[in-house]
């Protein structure tokens, strides 16, 4: 029964885009009520399995075998796909009555719906996934995906260039993946997890490398971030769901996939929790002063994720595969009511031109404001069940002190940047021109809301008492410890309330240059998508032009020669050009000395 | 020694006398030239024809690859002086020493 309610789960919307009748208008309607009939079905394995604990793998179709290599459709439903299929279903479902909304106005609204679900199987594939080459096909879909609908506006040039570049630090990271394929192959001689889970190699440090890189592509750590504030330049939809709660959680995800490999590794696991921690506290310091509301939380994302490497840096990847699903649901939340912030403002991005939409806009407000009290870790919402074990569990390990101190550093930056927000788009006085029409009373703008906002606040709860912790918590530590997250919280937002409250009085002339390192998001998009073309062409074209064509072919042999045996022939000779007498002299001699000789 | 052997060495003695008296043009000097090699070739085709000595056969055949190396050398020096002289006179080959 499980395995059949799985494959229905995912055959529905597959059905769907089947099904193809694009010009029709109920092709929508019928999208929409497959996703929520699919969310609907994947929860009965879900409860399944929370009631008996019982894994399955479902592995029916052999595709072919390649030498001793067997390839088939496997797929795996333990706890992290199995807990994490439903949420991504509820969020896409409400995502996508957010965009009968948001895109009404776009004539190729179906084929956005049509992206929207191709992308949603991808992911799905991706996540009950058992074989490396399932994975990768999902790991594939959603990059492709994501180019598709981040270029969504494709006449706009930056939004072609958002879209290349993420397609372009994905494909750095899939090199990585590639690499980790490849030696699975070669040392293990197969794809399957239960194979590699089994015979745990004892030096898995080069694959584990692999997989870290592609986790780092896909989840834009720091040296592959910037396609994430890029690809904002997408409509808001696509934003709340690629890149807040699904698609930048397949690096994670795979992560966590492989924690048995990782337990006995302890390089990756540090190597993992200094890249998580210069992560997150890069973007939280880029977050604190960007203008745009959309980057702030794309920002706001990619410093969540550097958390949830952090963690799996410290040998635990439920908790991050907790904070995870936790996740998604609040940051879904804060990108629609940015989106509704965005769309009732007439296309306004810049919160220095939103404010006073507390009266006005009661519904997004309370949506912003519970949606950042989650993020922060408020207790006992939903960020409180999965981000006050990590920092617990982080200060009680035997941890990177350095990588300590910039996680709890990047945790009080994102109360600051979440009061930021609150301050700049809700309160105070309006700054927007009067004559936008601000109306909320759409209900497909409101119901999706209004369900991610009870999901934010029960989920934490609902998810933690359900699970089986596989590892023990952490029970007793000195109360300074204790209350460490939620110390450095208060003290993230009491400091930004002062800040914020101090810019109604007073003005820099000109920014610090603390402010102008942030605000262009810390120089790396400049210096680097700068410098990596101009060595890469001036190298291409030292070597094939100038050294192969110029000099080789050229100059080397045949110019050289030429000027040499110039130089040579007018220094050393010093004939006077008379032929006719050379020659008649040869002539002369060769005769004389054949009658000599005779 | 075989008259057929007078005749092709007398045809070679004439075109090296040819190649070394000659009266204004280079390039008669260079028909010469290519005159005697001739000759030497067909001198070395019918010596290892009458002699029976199979393995020579190869030489008037790297005889005539040289010849063409060579030819196309004089060629070119011919070209350049007409380049620089404008026509290939032997007398103007003392001006302008370069």
């Amino acid at each position: 029964t499980l395995t059949l309610t799985s494959l229905i789960i995912l055959t529905l919307p597959i059905i769907t885009t089947l099904l193809q009748n694009n010009k029709t208008n109920c092709f929508l309607y019928i999208t929409k009520t497959a996703v929520t009939y699919a969310f609907a079905i994947s929860l009965i394995p879900t409860l399944l399995f929370i009631q008996s604990n019982q894994e399955a793998y479902i592995s029916n179709w052999h595709w072919m075998t390649i030498h001793t290599l067997k390839l088939s459709m496997s797929f795996k439903l333990d706890f992290f796909s199995l807990t994490f299929m439903p949420i991504a279903l509820f969020i896409t479902w409400s995502i996508m009555e957010f965009s009968l909304w948001y895109m009404h106005s776009d004539p190729h609204i179906n084929r956005f719906f049509k992206y929207l679900l191709l992308f949603l199987i991808t992911m799905l594939i991706l996540v009950s996934a058992n074989n490396l080459l399932q994975l990768f096909m999902g790991w594939e879909g959603v990059g492709i995906m994501s180019f598709l609908l981040i270029s969504w506006w494709h006449g706009r040039t930056d939004a072609n260039t958002a879209a290349l570049q993420a397609m372009l630090y994905n494909r750095i990271g899939d090199m990585g993946f590639i690499m980790m394929m490849a030696w699975f192959t070669i040392h293990l001689n197969s794809w399957e997890f239960q194979q590699i889970f089994l015979t745990n190699p004892k030096n898995t440090t080069l694959p584990l490398l692999g997989l870290l890189l592609a986790s780092a592509g896909k989840s834009a750590q720091f040296g592959l971030h910037p396609w994430l504030p890029s690809a904002m330049e997408g409509p808001t939809p696509v934003s709340a769901l690629l890149h807040s709660s699904t698609m930048v959680m397949a690096g994670v995800f795979t992560l966590i996939r492989f924690y048995p490999l990782m337990e006995n590794n302890l390089t990756i696991q540090t190597s993992t929790l200094c890249l998580g921690a210069i992560t997150t506290l890069f973007t939280a310091i880029c977050a604190l002063t960007q203008n745009d509301i959309k980057k702030i939380i794309a920002l706001s994302t990619s410093s969540q994720l550097g958390l949830m490497m952090v963690t799996i840096g410290i040998n635990q990847p439920h908790l991050a595969f907790i904070h995870m699903c936790t996740h998604a649901f609040f940051k879904a939340m804060l990108f629609l009511s940015s989106g509704s912030i965005i769309h009732n403002l007439n296309n306004e991005q810049d919160i220095r031109k939103m404010g006073g939409l507390y009266k006005t806009m009661p519904i997004t407000s309370t949506a912003i404001i519970i949606g950042s009290l989650a993020l922060t870790g408020m207790p006992f919402l939903t960020g409180f069940y999965s981000k006050d074990p990590i920092i617990e569990t982080a200060n009680m390990s035997y941890i990177n002190t350095w990588a300590l101190l910039i996680t709890l550093i990047a945790v009080s930056m994102t109360a600051s940047y979440s009061t930021r927000i609150i301050f700049f788009a809700l309160l105070g006085q309006p700054r927007y021109p009067s004559l936008a029409q601000i109306n909320e009373n759409n209900p497909y703008l409101v119901n999706p809301i209004k369900r991610l906002i009870l999901g934010s606040i029960f989920m934490g709860f609902l998810i933690s008492m359900n699970t089986i912790p596989h590892t023990t918590p952490q029970m007793t530590m000195p109360p300074h410890l204790k209350f460490m997250a939620l110390a450095v919280t208060l003290l993230g937002f009491t400091v930004a309330t002062e800040l914020n409250n101090m810019t109604h009085n007073l003005m820099f002339k000109q920014p610090s240059r603390m402010h102008t390192f942030s605000t262009m998001l810390g120089y790396y998009p400049t210096t680097i998508h700068r410098i990596l073309p101009y060595l890469s062409l001036t190298m291409s074209q030292n070597l094939a032009t100038t050294i192969m064509d110029s000099i080789w072919l050229e100059k080397m042999i045949p110019k050289n020669l030429t000027t040499m045996q110039k130089t040579a022939a007018s220094l050393v000779s010093n004939q006077k050009g008379l032929m006719k007498l050379y020659f008649l002299s040869f002539l002369l001699s060769i005769t004389l000395g054949l009658l000599i000789a005779l | 020694m075989p008259y057929i052997y007078i005749n092709i060495i007398l045809a070679f003695v004439i075109s090296l006398i040819g190649t070394l008296i000659y009266r204004s043009h280079l390039i008669s000097s260079l028909l010469c030239l290519e005159g005697m090699i001739l000759s030497l070739f067909t001198l070395n085709a019918l010596l290892s024809l009458n002699i029976n000595f199979a393995l020579s056969t190869i030489v008037p055949l790297i005889l005539l690859v040289f010849a063409a190396c060579e030819a196309a050398v004089g060629l070119a020096l011919l070209i350049i002086i007409s380049n620089t002289y404008g026509l290939d006179y032997v007398q103007n080959l003392n001006l302008l020493q370069c």
